[in-house]
């Protein structure tokens, strides 16, 4: 099977769809000619021309509320935000409008827009471009969230994404923009609400998000030295999000650890405790562990960084933590 | 004038006259309860929203404001679709969800009124964008008033039109306060016309309490559009005769004096001395109109009045597009 | 999050133990598995093994070796690296370490709504898991009295795993009697029986009948089977060896009095486990020889010298102390003929054994040497009536006298 990069796989999905739908069009600052702040549209503007691969001027709310609008009359605007930091100039558009066009017109106009942008702490960035901010879009009734972390995850959710009919908030973490991972051939489409077990496991169930899926996975090898067996799972979306996948996991060890770089407070972990802990009580034979990144905004220095944010060690403690618990 | 057919000008003037009425209603229905939340009447106003959707076809799209009950009785939303949601009902337009600052009628091209100042300008924009890629020839309206355009998305959204020549039209209603706060204090610059200069686009300022100008100005600016020239941006000068909201004090921010200087130059009354003096109608025949629509209107409250309240169970239907 | 490493219940009615010796340092890093000490109680010695990782600690307080300790006392524990130790191990000054102090009642159920874990206290918190109550629950194990191996002392899902396991191992070692033959309220704590003579027995009427023995019949087969097993490197078999197995048979036809006291109910035993009291220094004990009737006696007389090697070796385990329904006493190589064995709780009947002597005999009005021996049976009248007791002493007394009738059982 061939390999290729986390944002090629992504890109191939997104000019697959580009192929069959020309109402999708692109629209962010340097997705033309550039091909991309992170590369995302490289190859497409020579094959669709300014009008589906469009450059803007700085006004995120100008071109959220635009691509809004051209997608009530049956357009599909992928909104490239390069950072979801840049995203939160335009929440004001995104929630009160975005997220319920559908809700108040009682479903008779549809809401096609993706909404794309780079998440995560990664490469010295700073604290206006290292956020992630998913649950803040976890929270707002009429989002999707798809956070994917392989390349073949990528492509296969991206397609599902501008085959939907719902706004999609897509996030890649830019520590896997470079990652390398076997990509099929042929049509590959990922549902939403559908966790993959990257790891099966007997003793203890991890959840990790985003880039913290790799480094669990590294800590899981390390700890299958000591006798250990981890699962590990991976939920791709987290709205939908595939508790029931979750459930039977912690049905089978007993105890739950969630990862997540992002902050704790209501956070993708909360949210997943508080659910466990309605449906499987009975199964829990310790109370569910959370490790998030340090509650703070995120500095420059790597020497601050670096202790801010979960690696394959402090993973693995936690795990070695929550077992003698 | 001269140009238009006595069917056209009776247009216009049924239009305004189903506007006022309805409006007349719905103030009423506002004090007695009937309707529920807030209600923003657009007395006073009707001849932009008359002479701007005279050129509209059904495909074409309008954005609105939370003031537009006239833009969407102009679109082609029935009364009884506009009271019943304004009641609440499973009737209205937009089924009970949205009541009257969140209007939609897809059907008949309504996209939508906003509680969001200023919504309009950037969605309208974005129809107007995909109206021009799918290669549609329709035109895409935003109705918004003065208070919009101080916000920043004013000045993103019709740059955005102006650089990629969209076949939108920009409608300022200047009613010369937004809520309490006067235009002249928000800008040193009394015009928002000239303000299309800075994006290289025709900005037109017009009396919007002439249903003929209005007409005529907007006539141009949607040929325009359509013709794949480019936005235009169309100031309309016009009053709001009741307070901002009903239930609201009128007093305080501006004068009883101002208001009736307003009021003398209203548009429907304006409009009907001038079809009679032209002798494009008779005091009877528009008399007749008027009974007409007034016949409309109190059908459909009671309508409206006797429709079915949305079912409970609908509630957290259509946050997604599928469960 | 220290680990508290406790004197641990070894048989299900030990409540005091002995640190006999530890077999890692303080200072130690250790593995699950390790074994951390040895652990004498009621003459069993056992190797208790780590079950957490970590770095063990002995407090300065914790009871030095040859301390005979209740059982959950506290004797060191297992930090992770740079860990300080729980609050009360450094107030060690204020507290005595146990010593066979009298057992507390259960507990305090932890308080709900305590935030961070709370100073540990020395015995372990009823606080479980959702997910070991349940697994409690589909095991039918009842967790309250357990210790709890989870952080705050909550008791967890491998506690009652590990329960339910040594359950079943005893119970496939005491296995299930049938046939109550009368009830009898809540009795008292019962005791080992390995417990010393000076406890009283529970309340029991114990009467002790003797009968007299004519053992030629035995002697003879005693004889030939010194001369039969010379050339064999095989342990002969003693006359107490043969008088067990022949009790043995007895007791199958008369279980009446191979009865035990079990939950509160008395069970006339079908199996016959067979405890024989052996002396030491430092008193009786009595390792139980199982299912007797189904052994040879060869292996029998193997097993009764492996047994009491055992004992003087003080290397029981606790299982081989238990589970007895009848106890054999022999003070004959004392030159005693007869006494009054005493009963073992939970049994309910005891034989006592005294010299096989040659002595006058009269058969047909004939004055001839015969050997003889007398049997005493001391027996629970409130479970056993004088007539069964006499019957079945008879039918020893009989297989005593007839050999013969041993190859018809």
């Amino acid at each position: 099977m061939r390999e290729m990069t986390f944002t090629d796989a992504a890109r191939e999905g997104l000019a697959e769809e580009m192929a069959q739908n020309p109402g999708i069009f692109v629209m962010g600052e340097g997705v033309g000619t550039r091909g991309g702040n992170f590369n995302t549209t490289v190859g497409l503007y020579d094959l669709y021309g300014p009008k589906r691969l469009r450059d803007t001027p700085i006004c995120e709310r100008g071109f959220t509320g635009l691509c809004t609008g051209a997608a009530m009359v049956g357009a599909h605007p992928v909104v490239d935000f390069m950072f979801i930091d840049f995203e939160l100039d335009a929440i004001g558009e995104l929630f009160n409008q975005t997220s319920r066009i559908q809700y108040m017109s009682s479903g008779r106009l549809q809401m096609p827009i993706l909404v794309r942008g780079s998440i995560g702490i990664f490469g010295s960035a700073g604290p206006h471009h290292s956020g992630n901010y998913y649950p803040l879009f976890m929270h707002v009734p009429g989002f999707r969230v798809v956070v994917p972390t392989t390349p073949a995850d990528a492509k296969g959710l991206i397609k599902t994404a501008l085959r939907s009919t719902d706004p999609v908030i897509f996030l890649e973490h830019k520590g896997l923009l470079f990652s390398k991972g076997p990509v099929p051939e042929g049509e590959l489409l990922v549902p939403f609400g559908k966790a993959s077990i990257t790891r099966e496991g007997t003793d203890v169930t991890v959840v990790a998000v985003a880039l913290m899926v790799q480094k669990t996975l590294e800590a899981a090898k390390q700890l299958e030295q000591e006798g250990v067996s981890c699962e590990v799972i991976d939920p791709r979306t987290l709205a939908p999000l595939d508790v029931d996948t979750i459930r039977d996991s912690v049905h089978k060890t007993g105890r739950l650890l969630i990862v997540d770089e992002d902050w704790g407070p209501c956070g993708i972990g909360a949210e997943i405790a508080a659910r466990i802990v309605d449906e499987a009580f009975d199964d829990l034979d310790a109370p569910i562990s959370r490790l998030n990144g340090a509650f703070a905004p995120t500095p420059y220095s790597p020497s601050l960084t670096a202790g801010m944010v979960p690696n394959a060690q402090t993973i693995a403690q936690a795990i070695r933590d929550l077992l003698a618990e | 004038m001269k140009s238009l057919s006595k069917e056209a000008l009776l247009a216009l003037y049924r239009t305004m006259q189903i506007i006022r009425r309805t409006e007349e209603h719905l103030i009423r229905a506002s004090a007695s309860g009937d309707v529920l939340g807030a209600c923003h009447t657009y007395i006073g106003e009707e001849a932009v929203a008359a002479g701007v959707c005279a050129h509209l076809t059904q495909d074409d799209v309008v954005f609105s404001t939370h003031r537009g009950h006239g833009h969407a009785l102009a679109k082609g939303v029935e009364p009884k679709a506009l009271i019943a949601e304004l009641y609440g009902r499973d009737t209205g337009c937009s089924r009970g969800r949205g009541g009257s600052m969140h209007l939609f009628a897809p059907e008949v091209g309504l996209m939508g009124t906003s509680g969001i100042v200023a919504g309009s300008i950037a969605q309208a924009t974005g129809a107007a964008y995909a109206f021009s890629l799918l290669g549609a020839d329709h035109v895409s309206v935003a109705f918004f008033g003065d208070g919009a355009s101080s916000n920043g998305v004013f000045h993103e959204a019709i740059n955005l039109a102006a650089i990629w020549d969209l076949p939108v039209v920009y409608v300022c209603e200047n009613n010369l306060y937004a809520t309490e706060v006067p235009f002249s204090s928000v800008s040193r610059v009394p015009d928002i016309a000239s303000r299309a200069g800075s994006y290289g686009i025709p900005g037109v300022a017009v009396d919007g309490n002439d249903v003929l100008a209005v007409h005529e100005t907007a006539g141009e600016a949607v040929r325009r559009a359509r013709s794949g020239e480019g936005p235009t941006l169309l100031e309309c000068k016009t009053y709001r005769t009741r307070p901002h909201s009903e239930g609201m004090r009128d007093g305080g921010y501006r004068t009883t004096e101002e208001i009736e200087a307003w009021k003398a130059r209203c548009p429907i009354a304006t409009f009907e001395r001038l079809l009679i003096a032209q002798r494009y109608a008779t005091e009877q025949e528009l008399a007749a109109i008027g009974d007409l629509i007034n016949d409309a209107v109190a059908e459909a409250a009671a309508f409206a009045k006797n429709s079915p309240w949305p079912d409970p169970s609908t509630a957290t239907d259509h946050v997604y597009s599928r469960a | 999050m220290a680990f508290e490493v406790v004197m641990p219940r070894l048989g299900w009615t030990m409540e005091t133990g002995t640190l006999v010796e530890w077999l890692r340092r303080d200072g130690d890093s250790v593995e699950p598995g390790d074994v951390l000490f040895t652990v004498e109680s009621d003459k069993a010695v056992q190797e208790i093994e780590a079950l957490e990782r970590g770095i063990l600690h002995v407090p300065p307080d914790s009871p030095p070796p040859g301390t005979e300790v209740e059982v959950g006392t506290v004797l060191a524990y297992l930090l992770r690296p740079g860990e300080p130790l729980p609050r009360q191990a450094q107030d060690a000054a204020s507290r005595p370490p146990k010593v066979a102090v009298v057992p507390e009642a259960s507990a305090e159920a932890p308080k709900p709504g305590t935030a961070a874990a709370p100073a540990m206290p020395s015995r372990p918190t009823t606080a479980i898991s959702p997910r070991a109550r349940r697994v409690a629950r589909e095991l039918g194990v009842a967790w309250e009295s357990l210790t709890g191996s989870g952080r705050t002392g909550r008791i967890v899902e491998r506690d009652v795993r590990r329960a339910a396991e040594a359950a079943r191992v005893a119970e496939t070692s005491t296995r299930p009697l049938v046939e109550p033959v009368a009830k009898e309220p809540t009795m008292p704590a019962p005791w080992a029986i390995t417990q010393p003579r000076s406890k009283p027995s529970h309340g029991t009427v114990p009467v002790t009948l003797t009968a007299t023995a004519d053992a030629t019949e035995l002697v003879r087969i005693h004889e030939q089977l010194i001369e039969s097993l010379a050339s064999r490197a095989q342990a002969v078999p003693t006359y107490n060896d043969l008088l067990i197995k022949l009790c043995g048979l007895a007791l199958l036809e008369h279980q009446r009095v191979n009865a035990v006291w079990r939950s509160g109910e008395i069970i006339a035993a079908s199996d016959v486990h067979i405890a024989i009291e052996v002396e030491t220094e430092s008193g009786v004990v009595a390792p139980v020889i199982r299912d007797v009737p189904s052994k040879s006696i060869l292996s029998l007389a193997d097993e009764v010298r492996e047994l009491t090697q055992k004992v003087h070796g003080a290397q029981l385990k606790p299982d081989e102390l238990q589970g007895g329904t009848f106890t054999i006493a022999n003070l004959g190589e004392y030159g005693i003929d007869a006494f009054t064995p005493t009963i073992n709780w939970p049994q309910s009947a005891a034989l006592g054994l005294g010299r096989v002597v040659e002595k006058a005999g009269v058969r047909d009005g004939v004055i001839l040497p015969r050997y003889h021996t007398v049997l005493s049976l001391t027996f629970d009248h409130r479970v056993v009536d004088g007539g069964p007791a006499a019957r079945f002493l008879d039918s020893v007394c009989e297989y005593v006298e007839k050999p013969s009738l041993w190859l018809v059982r």
